[in-house]
């Protein structure tokens, strides 16, 4: 409300201002409303039946609307054990991610050892190598360690990753030293000075991290799919898209498996979804 | 670049031969855990890779493994489908990261100015970065549906032949071009937003008294300011796009004719279709080289900027 009378007070510039300012909200609208249509058609086609779904025309809205599919896949597919896969892998290697990285990190910019500079390096060199260009021979070792269709088999790589120690180093490092100083004095060993104030004080950076860990390795597609061979043992991105290449043409069905694959991170992003944009902003300061 | 460069006086003074000595075995031992994934899982497969592309590896017995020297990348040379795939892959680069970088900075400009609710906008072009690939895939495919979809239905309406997408040679790429821009631009969007956010509002009001109109002041101070921030846009999206994978895996197989299969695809195929690991690891090898190039060439652009 406020913007439109500040304009109208303006009489000469009226028609530049509000025909402007209307464009720029009529674009940015409705570029939010396209981004959008994928999600009205995901959540509406889910509760259709599977006629209306395919039938001909385009009815957003679902009449009737029906749990059908719904309770065919949860009835029908693994899809509850896929959840449990997806949430436990998710969460160790979230806990994983921030345990080693913020370990490494600490002992990288608050301890002074001779070849730590070296280690930095090399580790932030190894981001040039995405993880997963050399899925052959990981994959072979982790098949020689035995790890195959177990949760270790996606963790454990996921976890060797340099992104989350370079972001802790570089937080790590602008923390004041004088602080570490006063207590080392007061004896404080350095392993208190890691948990009782370098970690405390890097809260928010570890909140960012972890959110972001969470929702990527919630989301991996590739690794998961080649080490994940039983079904029993598949995630969510992958249990869907095998459950959709199971069935013949079956919208309603792959809506709805699609809607519990996205649902929790959906509502993970409503709740703290500041701090997951922190994280993106986080990358792209380095 | 150094952390111990910069604080090594102050801690220094502190230090005796013991204390240096202790704190050598805790920055071991603090190190441990990491580096034993990080050498594992990351260190070790990457040297394993060269190696391995260098034999004709047998994954039972790679003790019998069949030396064939640099013998992998010549057949590489001369393998049709490689130089398919590598040119289906720079042709989705070639699509994707203009796509994004644009479409990102654009809304970034928008949700910048003065416009209501700017924090839902913000939430709403971001938010597709959150799904995984296979939910972003699986929409778009019932969305491009030639006979169910959307999309046709409402091209239906104003043109006679709407294309026939991910089934058409000519527009299955383009098609998994659309729906990647859709799914990661909210990345970008987010980095660009931010470095729109901080470019400091003075430089705005002198180019304003100097007479510069938009396009001047969007030439003159946005970009250039922020270059750092667009540089790091168009390499991370370079490097994700020559790994594309999960896209044309689940909504066209790489098909119609083989148009849409990427250099990971093909070494997926290579090694766990054909059982072909050297071949594979030499695949992989390729493809680090091309993501190292990038980010070398990245790091002689940004490196004047740096100091």
């Amino acid at each position: 409300m406020s913007n439109t009378t500040t304009s109208r007070s303006e009489p000469f510039n009226i028609g530049g201002i509000t025909l402007r300012s209307a464009l720029v909200h009529l674009v940015m609208y409705g570029a939010a409303f396209l981004f959008v249509v994928p999600y009205i058609y995901m959540i509406s086609t889910s509760f259709m039946t599977q006629q209306d779904a395919v039938a001909q025309g385009m009815n957003w809205i679902p009449d009737p609307v029906t749990l059908g599919s719904y309770i065919q896949l949860f009835t029908g597919s693994q899809i509850i054990q896929w959840s449990i896969n997806t949430l436990i892998i998710s969460s160790l290697t979230t806990l994983l991610v921030l345990l080693v990285d913020s370990m490494i990190a600490f002992a990288l910019t608050r301890l002074e050892w001779p070849g730590q500079r070296y280690l930095l390096a090399l580790i932030i060199a190894s981001f040039m190598v995405p993880g997963f260009v050399n899925i052959i021979p990981l994959y072979l070792v982790v098949s020689d360690l035995g790890l195959l269709n177990s949760y270790l088999a996606v963790i454990l790589p996921f976890a060797a990753g340099p992104l989350g120690v370079f972001l802790l180093a570089q937080f790590f490092r602008d923390i004041p030293y004088e602080l570490q100083e006063a207590a080392q004095l007061d004896g404080f060993s350095n392993f208190r000075i890691y948990t009782r104030m370098i970690l405390p004080l890097s809260k928010s950076i570890l909140t960012a991290l972890a959110l972001f860990i969470f929702v990527w390795s919630w989301n991996q597609f590739l690794w998961p799919l080649i080490v994940l061979q039983s079904e029993a043992a598949y995630t969510l991105p992958i249990g869907v898209v095998v459950l959709q290449d199971n069935f013949t043409y079956q919208p309603a069905l792959t809506m709805a498996s699609a809607v519990v694959a996205s649902g929790p991170l959906f509502i993970l992003f409503l709740l703290l979804q500041e701090q997951l944009m922190t994280a993106v902003e986080m990358q792209g300061v380095t | 670049m150094s952390v111990t460069d910069r604080f090594g006086g102050v801690v220094g003074k502190l230090s005796s031969d013991s204390r240096s000595r202790r704190e050598f075995v805790e920055g071991v031992l603090f190190s441990l855990p990491y580096l034993a994934l990080f050498g594992v899982f990351l260190l070790y497969p990457l040297v394993m890779g060269g190696y391995m592309s260098l034999f004709e590896w047998n994954a039972l017995a790679p003790a019998e493994s069949v030396f064939l020297g640099l013998e992998n990348y010549t057949t590489l040379l001369n393998d049709s489908q490689f130089w398919n795939a590598l040119g289906n892959t720079f042709y989705f680069a070639l699509l994707t990261v203009p796509s994004i970088v644009v479409v990102g900075l654009g809304l970034a400009l928008g949700v910048n100015r003065d416009i209501r609710g700017q924090g839902f906008l913000r939430a709403i072009f971001f938010s597709p970065y959150i799904l995984t690939v296979s939910v972003a895939a699986l929409v778009w495919i019932d969305m491009y549906s030639t006979q169910y979809g959307v999309i046709n239905y409402y091209l239906g309406a104003v043109m006679s032949n709407p294309p026939q997408w991910l089934q058409s040679r000519l527009f299955a790429m383009p098609a998994i071009a659309m729906t990647t821009v859709w799914w990661l631009v909210g990345f970008s969007f987010v980095i660009l937003l931010s470095a729109r956010q901080s470019v400091p509002e003075y430089l705005y009001e002198a180019a304003k008294l100097d007479g510069a109109g938009t396009w001047r002041q969007f030439r003159d101070v946005t970009v250039p300011q922020m270059r750092g921030a667009i540089f790091f846009v168009i390499v991370i999206n370079l490097i994700w796009a020559f790994q594309v994978y999960g896209q044309p895996y689940i909504m066209t197989s790489g098909g119609p004719n083989q148009t849409t299969e990427t250099l990971v695809m093909y070494l997926y195929q290579a090694a766990f279709n054909q059982r072909n690991f050297g071949y594979a690891a030499a695949i992989g090898y390729v493809l680090t080289g091309i993501l190292v190039a990038v980010s070398i060439a990245n790091y002689y652009f940004l490196g004047g900027d740096n100091e």
